[in-house]
């Protein structure tokens, strides 16, 4: 595809961020893009306001980071929608062309947006609903653990030990725990409390790993089964289009702009997607191979995901990248990871 | 005009915004068909990259980068196929099934079939199935074993796969597919008149002829031509429609509707029932058989137009916009979104490294991903029960029927997997009672015969061993393999280094062969070359010339065979199975007792016989028997010492541990009782003088370069005791009393 000017748009896959992305350093990410996309804020802010909960702008511009309040998931989740839904109308048109859509996780709910599934308000509905199902009480939590070494390489004593841990921790009573995310290198973990409590004393410590993540239920295990079954009595399909821009889901499946069912793809969101772990990695191996883009533009807030993307680039070899210090090279000289959240 | 990619693609769009379609030539609603709108423009949706695939081919092609263009266009109807199908259903493919894999791929997310096809064709060492070494398509995830299928050659597998899921339900063996799969096999019309074709198809009729369950389809993918030759009109339906106990069905596959509503139904059917059935979808081919096939050299422009006009993607097109799903526009859009994809995935497949050493590209011949342990031996008290009253004669010494008869008894105690099948195997026990008793120990279900037919054997062989079974067939003589060879050849021996090892067919093939009998046979049942086998790249050959040895052999070659996917070849001297005695009438020295226990003689290791320093005898089979018989003369009469090395393996031969054995001789002898020409004795020459430092004198005794005779001359011109006493007396310089 080219430009008015005759020349060639630069082919992208963007990709969404998940929970935990909008932090302290973030804090303020959302100023940015007024006036330009005032209209899109404010109705974000009108939609919190009529439900009585703090807007994003207020959340956005309160003058430090609270962990307590801006991780929870009621708040978090819209803020971090908001911002990358900016980040994505302001790619410019002329420049890049948009040929696939992925996400990590909460980021999947942001990439039916990108990709029309979703307009602005079945956005905010989805979105503010599925991270205000636990406002009482959080059903379980995350934690994540490296699979790989200092060279971003699959170290196959810690995935042994991680599948050792997992197995001696689902044999006590009332005490599950599963992978619930594949995020390139890492292994992010989904279990009732008990069990994290145990695989954080478990699993041997490695730089700051293990820890829990703040805030997050149990999403894509089995433990969210109920949350599954109430998302899909209150969550209408009417909510949910034809994708406009093909879209890659947390198995790698490809949902293409005229082949997509409505009904699958709501089934996929709410069934699969929360009760089955989320294979990021797998998400972009597929964005990688089968569309092969000039480059990867990860929305912000934040640049979480870096990591984890660069993981998976040394995973397929992709671009002769072999290894952490290629990618950091290349990155230098000719990013092939755009970060837009990148402080 | 000569382009004639070019014109389709262009006639897509033209015909598309022009609203000028195909009429429809079997009729069949949306809602009838089964199909949901969505799933419909699915099948489409892997058309159209299907067709793309095909076009950015033949566009790499030009510049070198594609080294293959034989296509799938007209034949994208098989979209059905890949999601009618299940995963778990084994699938044997035709070369122009895009489309499928495509569509079938769609079934298991994250898979990347548009990038994998690309690599094949740039043959990229990155593909994930033959790392370059062959465009195939092939997958294990989606269990589609990969093979070039352009002579047919994988219907008599797909009999044997079929075979193997009624015999995992029936044993209770866990293989790879669950027991409610089928496996589907397609081909072309023009390919179903290969004799592995024709051989196949009869049977899975024979088959269930006999009220055998075989969960099959066959899928004749019918475009009319064979390259270009046509089939005769009305051939492939007035062929096979009326095959006794094979149900057939003939669909559109121009009419996603209709392939999709009869084929989900024979899918029902088949799946229910486990009788076969052979489909007959009617087709066109488009864009010539290959890049480099120019259609006006046999087609008129009026006939080429006219098939082109018949383009499966136009009736597509069609049916979609009939039922008002999309508009032209978003055909289109589709259309060129999708030749962007594939183009851009297209750049970036030929970027990746490619296999270049030869030992990388060889690396794969005997590779096997998923290796594993031998099970424990039978307890003592199971093996006694299984024996019955021969348990007690397991220490006499006996010939070599009898003791490859106890040395099968106990592998198949050992691994529940072994299956003996061939003709006469079961109740009566083979030709040469090798078999007997087999039947009754262990049930029809695991010793069965077969029908008269080589190729069905290993076909069945070589489809049991991709469902985790572990076959020992057998072929009844030697020269009965030359009709089925390419079993072996094109599809055995290449499995694994098709698919890095990723599928691998075990088997310990037996065969009863070599010269000798007294008084029987001729030529038929002598058969004295093992030639077709020799060349064979990671085949393992094994030539017992006793019992005892026979039976360790056969325990390494079932081992071999089972822990790392090995396609073995065990040949069993026919004249030597009832041999007694060696040097005397009634002297008994050619028994032995059952070696009992797990003794086994490795792949590759030589037997040594005497260490008489003045004559090296290199040989196998009967050869060994009558070098040992010639020893004894040589030594008492002549004072001639000799030492004997049984080569036991023909494949691998160890070079470095022969040219180590030979050290120190000065005179080596090569007896073999093959035809010279291209018998082992070549191989073993050569390897003499490349390998030894100081070159031994060196003569070799094989068979003429000719056919066994009938009758009291059966043995003329094969290598004999006095043949070998009187060369070694030359050798030594001793002259030959007159």
């Amino acid at each position: 595809m080219m430009t008015k000017q005759g020349v060639k748009k630069e082919r992208v896959v963007v990709i969404c961020p998940g929970r935990g992305t909008y932090t302290k350093e973030t804090l303020g990410y959302l100023k940015k893009f007024r006036p330009a996309f005032s209209e899109f804020l404010n109705l974000m802010d009108e939609k919190r306001a009529a439900l009585g909960m703090p807007t994003l702008s207020e959340l956005d511009n309160e003058p430090v980071f609270k962990p307590q309040m801006h991780t929870k998931g009621e708040h978090a989740s819209s803020l971090i929608y908001a911002c990358s839904y900016c980040d994505f109308l302001n790619l410019d048109p002329e420049k890049y062309e948009i040929v696939a859509v992925t996400g990590n996780s909460m980021g999947w709910y942001i990439a039916l947006a990108v990709a029309g599934v979703l307009n602005v308000h079945g956005a905010f509905e989805v979105i503010n609903t599925m991270g205000s199902m636990m406002k009482d009480e959080i059903i379980g939590g995350q934690m994540i653990y490296p699979l790989v070494d200092d060279n971003w390489m699959i170290k196959q004593s810690n995935v042994d030990l991680v599948h050792a841990a997992l197995k001696e921790v689902n044999l006590q009573p009332d005490c599950k725990a599963y992978i619930s995310i594949q995020l390139g290198g890492y292994a992010v973990i989904g279990g009732h409390q008990k069990a994290l409590d145990f695989l954080l004393k478990k699993l041997p410590k490695t730089e700051n790993y293990p820890f829990q993540l703040i805030n997050h239920a149990a999403f894509h295990t089995p433990l969210l089964k109920q949350t599954s079954e109430k998302a899909r009595q209150i969550l209408s399909k009417d909510l949910f289009h034809r994708p406009q821009i093909p879209l890659i889901d947390g198995r790698g499946h490809l949902w293409t702009e005229f082949a997509t069912s409505r009904d699958d793809i709501f089934n996929y969101t709410f069934q699969h997607q929360v009760v089955q772990p989320y294979d990021f990695t797998t998400a972009i191996t597929v964005a990688l191979k089968e569309f092969c883009p000039d480059r990867l533009v990860l929305l912000g807030p934040g640049n979480t995901l870096g990591g984890a993307i660069g993981q998976i680039l040394v995973q397929n070899k992709w671009l002769q990248i072999s290894a952490k210090s290629d990618f950091i090279e290349l990155q230098k000289e000719n990013p092939f990871l755009i970060s837009l959240g990148r402080p | 005009m000569y382009n004639r990619a070019e014109i389709v693609d262009e006639n897509f769009t033209k015909f598309v915004k022009a609203s000028h379609f195909p009429p429809a030539r079997t009729h069949v609603n949306l809602q009838d068909s089964g199909l949901k709108s969505t799933e419909l423009i699915d099948l489409f949706e892997s058309q159209v990259i299907s067709r793309h695939l095909d076009l950015r081919a033949r566009i790499l092609k030009n510049t070198n980068q594609c080294f293959y263009t034989i296509g799938s266009s007209g034949h994208e109807g098989n979209a059905v196929f890949g999601k009618v199908f299940r995963t778990t259903d084994m699938a044997f493919l035709h070369y122009r099934s895009g489309a499928l894999m495509i569509q079938r791929a769609k079934q298991r997310p994250g898979s990347t079939p548009v990038y994998d096809t690309m690599l094949s064709f740039a043959a990229s060492s990155d593909e994930p199935i033959a790392g370059g070494r062959h465009k195939v398509f092939g997958s294990l995830p989606l269990m589609v074993p990969p093979q070039t299928s352009t002579i047919a050659s994988h219907l008599p597998k797909a009999v044997g796969a079929a075979l193997s899921i009624t015999r995992a339900r029936d044993l209770g063996h866990e293989g790879l597919m669950p027991n409610d799969s089928l496996v589907i096999c397609s081909f072309g019309d023009a390919s179903a008149n290969h004799s592995t074709a024709l051989g196949a198809i009869n049977t899975a009729a024979w088959t269930a002829y006999q009220k055998v369950r075989l969960p099959l389809i066959f899928i004749c993918e019918d475009n009319g031509l064979g390259i270009s030759v046509s089939t005769p009109a009305s051939w492939i339906e007035n062929n096979f429609s009326s095959k006794p106990s094979l149900q057939y069905l003939k669909v559109d596959g121009l009419n996603l509707l209709d392939l999709y509503q009869k084929t989900k139904a024979l899918e029902e059917t088949v799946r229910s029932s486990r009788k076969p059935a052979f489909l007959h979808m009617e087709t066109v081919r488009l864009m010539g058989h290959a890049g480099s096939d120019m259609e006006f050299s046999y087609h008129s422009l009026e006939k080429i137009e006219s098939l082109e006009f018949n383009d499966p993607l136009l009736h597509s097109a069609r049916i979609i916009l009939e039922n008002k799903l999309l508009s032209p526009e978003e055909i289109l859009k589709m259309y060129e979104g999708e030749r962007a994809r594939v183009e851009h995935v297209g750049l970036a497949a030929i970027q990746r490294p490619k296999l270049l050493k030869p030992e990388d590209i060889r690396s794969t011949v005997i590779a096997c991903v998923e290796q594993k342990m031998a099970p424990a031996a039978p307890e003592e008290s199971l093996r006694e029960k299984t024996f019955g009253r021969e348990y007690a004669k397991l220490s006499t010494p006996q010939h070599m029927a009898k003791l490859i008869n106890y040395g099968l008894t106990d592998l198949m105690l050992r691994y529940p997997q072994t299956m003996v099948f061939g003709e006469d195997v079961a109740q009566k026990g083979g030709v040469y009672n090798v078999t007997d008793g087999l039947f009754a120990k262990f049930g029809a279900k695991r010793v069965f015969n077969s029908l008269l037919d080589e190729q069905s054997i290993l076909g069945a062989a070589i489809g049991l061993a991709h469902n985790g079974f572990l076959p020992i067939p057998e072929i009844q003589f030697l020269a009965y393999v030359h009709n089925a060879e390419d079993q072996i050849r094109g599809e055995a021996a290449t499995l694994a280094f098709f698919s890095k090892g990723q599928f691998t067919n075990p088997m310990v093939l037996r065969i009863a062969g070599l010269p000798y009998q007294k008084g029987f046979g001729g030529h038929f049942h002598n058969d004295n070359s093992l030639a077709v086998f020799r060349d064979i790249p990671g085949l393992i050959i094994a030539v017992p010339s006793n019992g005892i040895d026979a039976v360790k052999m056969m325990r390494a070659c079932v081992r071999e065979a089972y822990e790392k996917g090995r396609v073995i070849v065990f040949i069993e001297p026919i004249a030597l199975y009832m041999t007694k005695d060696l040097h005397q009438v009634d002297d008994k020295g050619w028994t032995f007792p059952y070696p009992s226990g797990a003794d086994e003689i490795l792949i590759g290791e030589f037997g040594v016989y005497g260490d008489g320093k003045d004559l090296t005898i290199l040989t196998y089979g009967n050869g060994y028997y009558f070098s040992r018989q010639a020893e004894k003369i040589l030594k008492e009469k002549y004072n001639v010492h000799c030492k004997i090395i049984d080569l036991r393996w023909i494949a691998p031969l160890n070079h470095q541990a022969l040219a180590a054995e030979l050290e120190n001789s000065k005179n080596v002898l090569i007896v073999d009782e093959c035809r010279k020409t291209g018998s082992f004795s070549e191989a073993l020459v050569a390897s003499i003088v490349e390998n030894m430092k100081t070159l031994p004198k060196i003569k070799v005794i094989a068979a003429h370069d000719c056919f066994i005779t009938l009758g009291v001359a059966a043995a003329a011109g094969l290598p004999s005791k006095e043949e070998i006493i009187e060369a070694a007396l030359q050798m030594k310089g001793i002259k030959v009393p007159s």
